[in-house]
Formats: structure tokens, C-alpha cells, sequence
């Protein structure tokens, strides 16, 4: 417990929301704490968030990771779930077979575009940045072939409406399984090998090399997951809204970087947690929301996330500082360092 | 330390920055728009805040995404259907991705009003500014007096898939008939919402047609690109060109003359008509076929079965202006 709060990142983003969460409700007079809207708002977050996990997933494994085609391959996946499978079965007369198909088909489209960004950088060895710049192009393109570029609607079916509608316990079943996710994949990063490895690679690539890391194994499997995400995303976005087209939120792209350098992951490498990600994600959501109810313009939300950034980094500042010293020192320093994720600069956090 | 001060310092200034009191009484209906900020919907909003202003009794707001994303739309919408507004008056940027939303939204007990939206399913009542045939006919119509009744003239789309496009050109058509003197040739030119590629096809049809008399254009480039084409062909005095099109953009072309007529609706009684709309349905009043809403272009609606659940309601808020009347319009 006491090493859970000695996180500045967790405390920070925690305080935030709760921060969000008061004041909206003061202002609101109590109107933002309606049950119905915190189902909204926790309707809302997970397509983002998810994203923003794969775009962690992807900055984790260094060497300038970073997955631009997240909501692209989404996106496609969407689409050819609805253009391709949705003919085939008829959600009147077998809406279990239909739902599942259709989630199925969006999450193998998904796997398959992850898989091919892990090829090209993997394999290929173009820099991430670059190779899902193309295939952002590659699978937005796709879609538009395959929708002629107009939203498409997506046949409902009482298993496929539960997903995007439906509550488990009082909780939208999309937040549900954004919740199951997220702990899946914190487990995933601290306690599987693929894990620690990822960590190790993203800290120093050389050493992992020498140290015979299966370098090209590991960033398959972390753009594979990012593809997966991004699936999983697909489906939830198409059983929400019953509609599908291939801009569809085309601002996520930048917002899901942002989740992402909120929750303090670092954009070298090595370092990033799955619970500060979905605190990161929670407060912008909170915060977008409270903006909504209290009539204030988007444009000022835009300017107060980017505040918020700026606070956070102005804060961690010394934290990076002290990386930097570190990198002086010379890499083998950092490699020495025990394989958790905790960043090496962490005991620096202690005293403040 | 230092952090606690900061902390502190942030919720003040949240609290600071959104010290608005909300007005219980009143009905509220947002206006929600494509994206905020831009000359079409700022227009609009004089309308939303004008209806404000005149009716006791409602709160009236507009809002809208800082991009043009649907996504951004539908979060935002999400968040009013949570705040529980009294009603909703939409400018869908994609009817589809609203549709789950607009339903959430009906269930809850807010009124859906929508504009430009036909498609839309989930909504109570959508409010077209005009009939597409009527405005198509009322272009040429204005074309047909430039020529003076008699020449060659041709149309333009912005693609042949673009349904209003195809409707206006096909009402311009058949408006021209009217006319003896008037002879279509090369109907319907695709000009894919580009005034460049509008210029060229002009240039085209000015090569193949030498003594072509109309244009009359659908995308809101088409007089842009034909006015050029007109314009450097020196034949602005010869040849007449009126269609589809923003008084901002079309200005400097109206006043050389290039261009002789543009055709649009204003988005200020639009954004009136929505809200009006939007009153009587929370009034439980219903809306009958040839209705006055009180609002310029909307004294006699025509109302409609829709394709979901609600009605159509078509104005006749089309306005065609030439250069001497479209500095009145300032977007």
C-alpha cells in the first residue's frame, strides 16, 4: 500500500480526478453526480482509453515507439466487420452467431493490422513513427473503399446492443471490459516475462540485444496487443453507436497521446503504468464532461488539457532532470537498474 | 507544499472560471453544431441567441466541437442527454453516428430536434431550410432571367452521388422548360466539390459550347470556379452564372460581374427555426402541414413523415442574391 502511494504520478493524476469530480459537482449542485451521468461518462471513456493503452504499450517499447494507427485500424476494423461479415448472418434469425462474428471479424482485422505495423518495424526496421503514418493512410484508405467513404450502418442485435448499451452491475459493460483489460494487462507487464522483457528493451535496446533478448519477437507481440486494442476498441464503438465510417474520431489521435504523457509514460521507453493510464483517461474525461455541463466552450477544454499537461510536466520536472543526469553517467547505469516499473529516478520521487 | 499551493490554486481557478449560475426555471434547448467558431454556424448562433432573447421562459445555448469530429460531437451531445437539457436542437455532422445518442437522448425525456438531416431516424422533427426541386427551380429561374428566356446553358454537381446536387440540377431542368428559348446542353458536369476542377470543366464547356449563354452550379465552389473560367475567358457580360454559393466567397466574382446570382439559406433563421420547432414540441403543440413558425422562409411549412419516428419540416428559407443584395449577408 505504501509503495502504491509513493507513485507522484498515481497521487497526482488520483488527486486530479477527485479534484474534477468535487468541483463539478459543487458547480453543478450536485447535478454531475447523478447516477446517470457517471454512467455516461464511463460509457464514454473506454474507446480512448483503450487507444491510449495501445499507444503506451507501443512508447514502452522504446527506441521512439509510438502507434499513430490506432483509431485508423479501429476505424477499418469497424468497417470491414460491417461491410464484410454483417451480410453474411442475419441478426433477426441468429443474433449470438451475428454478435460474436461480428466482434470476431473486428478484433482478426485488428490483430492483423497490428501485426502488420509489428512487421514493418520488426522486420522491416522503418521507425515506428513513420511505418503507422503509412498504415494510418494504409487502413483509413481501406475503409474508404470498403464503406465508399459514407458512415454505414451496423444491423443491431440484442447481444451486440448489450455490449455497447448495456450494464453489468450498474457499470456500462464497455467500461467493464476496459476495467478487465487494463488489469489483464497490468498483470501482463509486471509479472510475465514478456513483460519485464518489453521493459528491459525499451530501457536500453543495446543491452537487450546483447543480453539476447528476441527483440523482434517482443515488438511483434506489443504491435499485435496495440492492433488487438484497437479491435477491441472497434467493437465497442460500432455497438454504441450503430454506425460506422472511417473518420470517425479523428481527433482520438492526438488525445490518446496525451492520455498517454499524462499517465507519465515515458515517450523514450521503458517506463509506464496501467493504472496512472486510466487516472490519466478518467480526469480528461471528468474534465471534458464537467466543461459540457457547465456550458463552457470546447475551445477552452482544449486550452485546460493542455494546462493540465504542462502542470504535470512542470511538476515531474525534476524527475526528468534527474534521467537526464543519468543518461551522463552512461547507459550501463541505466541497465542496471532492477527490471520494474518504476522509472530509474524514482527514489528521487520520495522526497518531495 | 508547493504542491498542495498549486492544487488549491487549480480549484479556485475552476471554480473562477466557470462561476455561471444555472437558471432552473427556464426550459433549456442547446443548439448543438458541426464545429464551433466557424462564419456559417457563429450565424447561426445569432439566430439561437435571438430566440433566447424574444422568449420568455427558455434558456437558449449553442455549442459545438473545437474540431470537426463526429466523435466530438456525439461526447458532447452524451454529456447534455447526461446534464438532462430540456431539449436538444442538432446539426449532425454524420446523422449515423448520432443515431444511438439521439435515441438515448428521446428516452430520457429531451425533446431531438435536427437540421439538414433527413436520414436521421431518431430525431422528432428535422427542419430543411427548402424543398431541393423548389431551390433547384428557383435558380434557374434567376438564370433564365440573366439570359433573358433564350440561349444555351449548362449545370454543374458536385458529384453525380450527391443526392441535393442531382435534386437541384434535375428541378433546374425541369424549370427551364418553362422557357422555350432555353436549351440544355451537357447536363449535370461533376465538378467534385473543387472549384478548381469546376474551373476547368468551364473552360471545357466554353471551348465546346462558344456561344453558351448559363451556368448554374450546385457545390458552393462551382460559381467560384466557373466565374473564373468566365472571367478570363472576358465573357462576364455575355454569360450569365448563378448558383450555390457563400456571399464571403462569391463577393469579389459578384462584383466584376462574373458571377450574376448566388443561391443559399441563411443559418440565422435556420438556427431560429430549430429552436422554434424545439418550443412547440416541448409545448406539446403539434406541427401542421402549413404552419407559420414566425420565422423569414418558414410562414408556411410543409411537414412530412420522416424515416424514423419524427416529421420533416421544409421552409422555403432559399435566398437567391446578386450583387446588389448580398453584402445584406455577412458570411
Amino acid at each position: 500500500m505504501k509503495a502504491i502511494l509513493r507513485d507522484p504520478q498515481l497521487n497526482f493524476l488520483v488527486g486530479v480526478n477527485l479534484l474534477v469530480l468535487l468541483s463539478a459537482t459543487a458547480l453543478s449542485r450536485g447535478q454531475f453526480m447523478d447516477p446517470y451521468n457517471l454512467q455516461s461518462m464511463a460509457a464514454q471513456v473506454p474507446e480512448l482509453a483503450l487507444l491510449a493503452l495501445g499507444v503506451m504499450l507501443s512508447m514502452i517499447s522504446g527506441n521512439g515507439g509510438i502507434d499513430l494507427s490506432g483509431i485508423a485500424l479501429a476505424n477499418l476494423a469497424a468497417v470491414a466487420a460491417a461491410a464484410l461479415f454483417a451480410p453474411l448472418v442475419s441478426p433477426e434469425d441468429a443474433p449470438v452467431l451475428y454478435s460474436l462474428g461480428f466482434a470476431g471479424t473486428a478484433l482478426v482485422v485488428g490483430l492483423l493490422g497490428g501485426l502488420l505495423n509489428g512487421t514493418l518495424i520488426a522486420f522491416v526496421g522503418l521507425p515506428p513513427i513513420l511505418s503507422t503514418l503509412g498504415t494510418q493512410l494504409l487502413f483509413g484508405g481501406l475503409s474508404v473503399v470498403l464503406s465508399n467513404g459514407s458512415s454505414m450502418r451496423v444491423p443491431s442485435a440484442p447481444p451486440l446492443q448489450a455490449l455497447g448499451n448495456g450494464d453489468l452491475l450498474g457499470a456500462p459493460v464497455g467500461f467493464v471490459i476496459l476495467v478487465a483489460i487494463a488489469l489483464a494487462l497490468g498483470v501482463l507487464l509486471k509479472y510475465s516475462p514478456f513483460g519485464v522483457r518489453l521493459f528491459l528493451l525499451g530501457t536500453n535496446p543495446k543491452a537487450a540485444r546483447y543480453a539476447g533478448l528476441p527483440q523482434r519477437r517482443l515488438l511483434m507481440g506489443t504491435y499485435a496487443l496495440c492492433g488487438l486494442l484497437a479491435g477491441v476498441a472497434a467493437v465497442l464503438i460500432a455497438s454504441r453507436n450503430l454506425s460506422v465510417k472511417w473518420d470517425y474520431g479523428r481527433s482520438y489521435l492526438l488525445i490518446a497521446i496525451l492520455i498517454a504523457v499524462m499517465a507519465g509514460v515515458k515517450p523514450d521507453g521503458g517506463y509506464g503504468r496501467v493504472i496512472c493510464l486510466f487516472f490519466s483517461a478518467t480526469s480528461l474525461q471528468l474534465l471534458s464532461s464537467m466543461f459540457n455541463f457547465l456550458d463552457v466552450s470546447n475551445f477552452f477544454r482544449d486550452c485546460a488539457w493542455g494546462l493540465l499537461l504542462l502542470l504535470f510536466l512542470a511538476m515531474s520536472g525534476h524527475t526528468f532532470k534527474t534521467i537526464g543526469i543519468g543518461r551522463l553517467k552512461g547507459p550501463a547505469l541505466r541497465t542496471n537498474a532492477p527490471p520494474t516499473q518504476n522509472p530509474p529516478a524514482s527514489s528521487s520521487h520520495s522526497r518531495g | 507544499m508547493i504542491r498542495t499551493a498549486v492544487c488549491a490554486a487549480i480549484a479556485f481557478g475552476f471554480i473562477g472560471a466557470a462561476g455561471t449560475v444555472i437558471a432552473q426555471n427556464n426550459k433549456t434547448i442547446t443548439t448543438v453544431v458541426k464545429i464551433a467558431g466557424i462564419p456559417w454556424f457563429n450565424r447561426l448562433e445569432e439566430g439561437v441567441k435571438d430566440f433566447g432573447k424574444s422568449t420568455p421562459g427558455v434558456t437558449a445555448t449553442q455549442t459545438g466541437p473545437a474540431e470537426a469530429d463526429p466523435a466530438q460531437q456525439l461526447k458532447l451531445i452524451e454529456d447534455l442527454v447526461a446534464k438532462k437539457v430540456d431539449a436538444l436542437a442538432i446539426v449532425p455532422m454524420d446523422p449515423g453516428a448520432l443515431e444511438g445518442v439521439a435515441k438515448r437522448a428521446m428516452e430520457r425525456g429531451i425533446v431531438v430536434v435536427t437540421h439538414e438531416a433527413d436520414s436521421q431516424k431518431n430525431t422528432q422533427a428535422d427542419v430543411e431550410a427548402f424543398d431541393n426541386a423548389a431551390y433547384g427551380a428557383a435558380l434557374n429561374e434567376a438564370l433564365s432571367k440573366c439570359m433573358g428566356g433564350s440561349g444555351k446553358w449548362t449545370s454543374f454537381v458536385g458529384s453525380l452521388g450527391s443526392r441535393s446536387h442531382v435534386q437541384w440540377a434535375d428541378g433546374g431542368a425541369a424549370n427551364a422548360k418553362k422557357h422555350a428559348g432555353m436549351v440544355l446542353v451537357d447536363a449535370k458536369n461533376e465538378s467534385l466539390d473543387d472549384a478548381n476542377k469546376a474551373y476547368e470543366k468551364a473552360r471545357e464547356i466554353l471551348k465546346k459550347h462558344p456561344d453558351i449563354k448559363g451556368f448554374q452550379g450546385s457545390a458552393s465552389g462551382d460559381v467560384i470556379g466557373i466565374g473564373r473560367a468566365v472571367e478570363e475567358a472576358g465573357l462576364s457580360a455575355k454569360t450569365c452564372v448563378v448558383g450555390t454559393g457563400l456571399p464571403s466567397q462569391a463577393a469579389k466574382l459578384l462584383e466584376s460581374g462574373a458571377v450574376d446570382g448566388i443561391g443559399f439559406w441563411d443559418p440565422k433563421n435556420a438556427g431560429l427555426a430549430m429552436n422554434k420547432v424545439a418550443k412547440l414540441l416541448l409545448d406539446k403543440t403539434p406541427i401542421t402541414d402549413g404552419m407559420d413558425l414566425g420565422v423569414p422562409g418558414y410562414n408556411k411549412v410543409i411537414v412530412k413523415k420522416g424515416p424514423g419516428v419524427g416529421v420533416i419540416i421544409i421552409g422555403r428559407a432559399d435566398v437567391i442574391a446578386d450583387r446588389s443584395t448580398y453584402k445584406q449577408y455577412p458570411f
